[in-house]
């Protein structure tokens, strides 16, 4: 009987482990910091997740954790772009880009690439978007960003007039994304295959290619994609000269425009409806900015 | 000498603590226990069901047993019996109702003949679902020996027509020699032929002068066609030779390639019962690292890291 407390000591003994070393308390407010940005970002609140991810970047510094200073640039570049700030957001990656200081790893600096492309690209400077999209692609080889970049560039041929190279990218953009199981770049590289089939004048591979992507951004649940998605399909219509069609594609988006309290939206919407099916100036640009 | 034992009041209810402590100990471990094994399925009910195969060959404990690809239960069991070998399977009771009475056990792999074994059930069309200690009919697959069987058997008529083919050139250069001789001994006469022409034509008119030309012409073309017909008969005798020993070599080298065959069948018969162990061992130390894996105190030190970058998204880049 006398045994039996000394068995059970030594068999709690067995099941315990050492627990792991505790992270350095820097790491661990950075780990916070993140944390809350990423919350942020999800629920929208894009000024509090700026302040995070700046809070971020300033113990990134002081610790001289170049993989965290990186990651901070791209978040800050994302949520300042989503602001509106588009200075703020160039400059957050400029510190990574223009003026290292460490020696970032090479994914970090494919992300801060590609992210340059991207703001490039919606601030209307396609040539420089592709050459950086190149700088990514070169880096990245088949990393988890190929179909990001893919659709960076096939949108540089779209934006260039180039609709036959733009559908063949965008195509390639697809398969890369389903065999990365990327849903989001999917459906953002069928919107741009069906824009550029919409462009070369094949209205009924345009709208496959949108009912697709539009399947995809329900799934998502990204009320911006899929007002794109319906504000795309709405000008397929019109070009297959199916003016019911057309009316109730532009209604669901004008709606989910509405919901999303977009008044700009709405209004170029509005005022491309009721223009004959003709696409109102910079109906396209509001309908899908963040 | 009647004095009363007085417990020391050093450690008061000391057994009451020791008793405690015991059953914590006890209980902490058994219900680690417990759940561990409500994690691996332990507590889930099985239904055990059996089929005959006439030989183990390639079934091994802890295969699993898949019903439209998917995983519903495991190789429990296997034991010699009087028409081969008894296999017992354990079935998750949740899917035998799914299990039609008149269905079928097969061995297969994933990808015929290589990748990782499994017993399908192949289900009947029996309105009755399978119950507790059924027995299943069983199908047996095709292994690689059969399949290379299959193919040699396929290959021989093939290996004979060119057999044929090579036997009946071999026959036509044996010939070619008699006729080279035939040739040879009317292209000697030539000479004897282009003396009389030539005296003919030096009696008849010598000043016909296109003749004697033409006769110029013949000789130097009879010339030429007697140096030809030496130069051919030459060469014959090498080419035939060459052939046959050409023909003997394809007929030794099909002969190793039939003796290579023959070995290396062999040699994956005699590895197969090693593949399929390693496999089965494999696939075991596999499931074995998974559920440590999951276990409370040891799952947190296998946690990702969390990715600190937002994802990128190429839309933003719309205007």
């Amino acid at each position: 009987m006398r045994a039996l407390p000394f068995a059970g000591i030594v068999l709690l003994g067995a099941c315990a482990s050492a627990p792991p070393p505790p992270a350095p308390a820097a790491q661990q407010r950075l780990a916070e910091a993140y944390a809350r940005g990423a919350a942020a970002t999800q629920s929208a609140n894009l000024a509090s997740a700026a302040r995070d991810y700046e809070e971020a970047r300033r113990i990134a510094r002081s610790v001289e954790d170049a993989d965290a200073l990186a990651a901070a640039a791209v978040n800050l570049s994302i949520v300042y772009q989503r602001l509106g700030r588009e200075a703020d957001a160039h400059e957050a990656l400029a510190e990574v880009l223009d003026r290292p200081r460490y020696a970032y790893p090479e994914r970090r600096l494919a992300q801060a690439e590609l992210r340059r492309s991207v703001l490039l690209l919606a601030g209307g400077n396609p040539l420089e978007a592709a050459a950086w999209a190149q700088r990514a692609d070169a880096r990245c080889g088949a990393c988890e960003l190929l179909p990001a970049i893919g659709n960076v560039r096939a949108q540089v041929a779209l934006d260039t007039k180039d609709f036959a190279r733009a559908a063949e990218l965008a195509r390639a953009a697809s398969d890369s994304a389903r065999a990365k199981d990327n849903r989001a770049e999917a459906g953002n590289a069928l919107r741009t295959l069906g824009r550029a089939r919409l462009a070369l004048g094949d209205a009924p591979a345009a709208g496959a290619a949108l009912e697709q992507a539009l399947q995809i951004d329900h799934a998502l649940a990204d009320p911006r994609k899929i007002l794109a998605d319906l504000t795309e399909l709405a000008r397929v219509e019109s070009a297959r000269g199916d003016d019911a069609k057309r009316r109730a594609y532009f209604d669901r988006a004008i709606a989910v425009g509405r919901a999303l309290d977009d008044p700009r939206a709405v209004a170029q919407l509005e005022a491309e409806m009721s223009n004959s099916g003709r696409p109102a100036p910079r109906a396209e640009p509001a309908s899908e900015r963040k | 000498m009647s004095e009363s034992i007085v417990p020391p009041s050093r450690f008061p209810g000391l057994a009451a603590k020791v008793r405690a402590f015991v059953i914590v100990a006890v209980l902490l471990p058994a219900s680690f226990m417990a759940l561990v094994a409500y994690k691996q399925g332990w507590l889930t009910p099985h239904t055990r069901v059996h089929f005959v195969a006439a030989n183990a060959l390639g079934i091994s404990k802890g295969m699993p047993v898949k019903l439209h690809g998917f995983v519903v239960g495991s190789v429990t069991d296997m034991r010699l019996s009087q028409g081969g070998v008894d296999v017992e399977l354990s079935i998750n009771s949740e899917h035998v109702p799914s299990i039609p009475k008149d269905s079928r056990a097969r061995l297969s792999r994933e990808s015929g003949v290589v990748g990782a074994a499994s017993i399908d059930v192949l289900p009947g069309s029996a309105s009755e679902a399978l119950a507790e200690g059924d027995r299943l009919g069983f199908e047996p697959s095709r292994g690689l020996s059969e399949i290379i069987d299959d193919l040699r058997r396929q290959m021989a008529p093939a290996f004979q027509e060119l057999r044929q083919v090579l036997a009946q050139m071999n026959r036509s250069g044996e010939a070619m020699p008699a006729m080279m001789k035939k040739l040879q001994a009317e292209a000697e006469k030539l000479p004897e032929t282009h003396d009389a022409v030539r005296k003919f034509l030096h009696d008849a008119d010598r000043a016909v002068a296109q003749v004697g030309d033409a006769a110029k012409s013949a000789d130097r073309t009879a010339q030429s066609a007697r140096g030809a017909v030496e130069h051919v008969d030459a060469q014959i005798p090498a080419l035939a030779s060459k052939l046959a020993t050409t023909l003997d070599s394809l007929g030794a080298a099909s002969a190793q390639l039939r003796q290579t065959g023959e070995e290396a069948r062999e040699a994956l018969r005699a590895a197969r019962p090693a593949i399929d162990r390693s496999e089965s061992a494999v696939r075991e130390a596999g499931e074995v690292v998974g559920a440590v894996k999951r276990v409370w105190p040891i799952s947190d030190q296998f946690r990702d890291a969390p990715e600190r970058t937002l994802p990128i998204d190429s839309a933003e880049g719309r205007r």
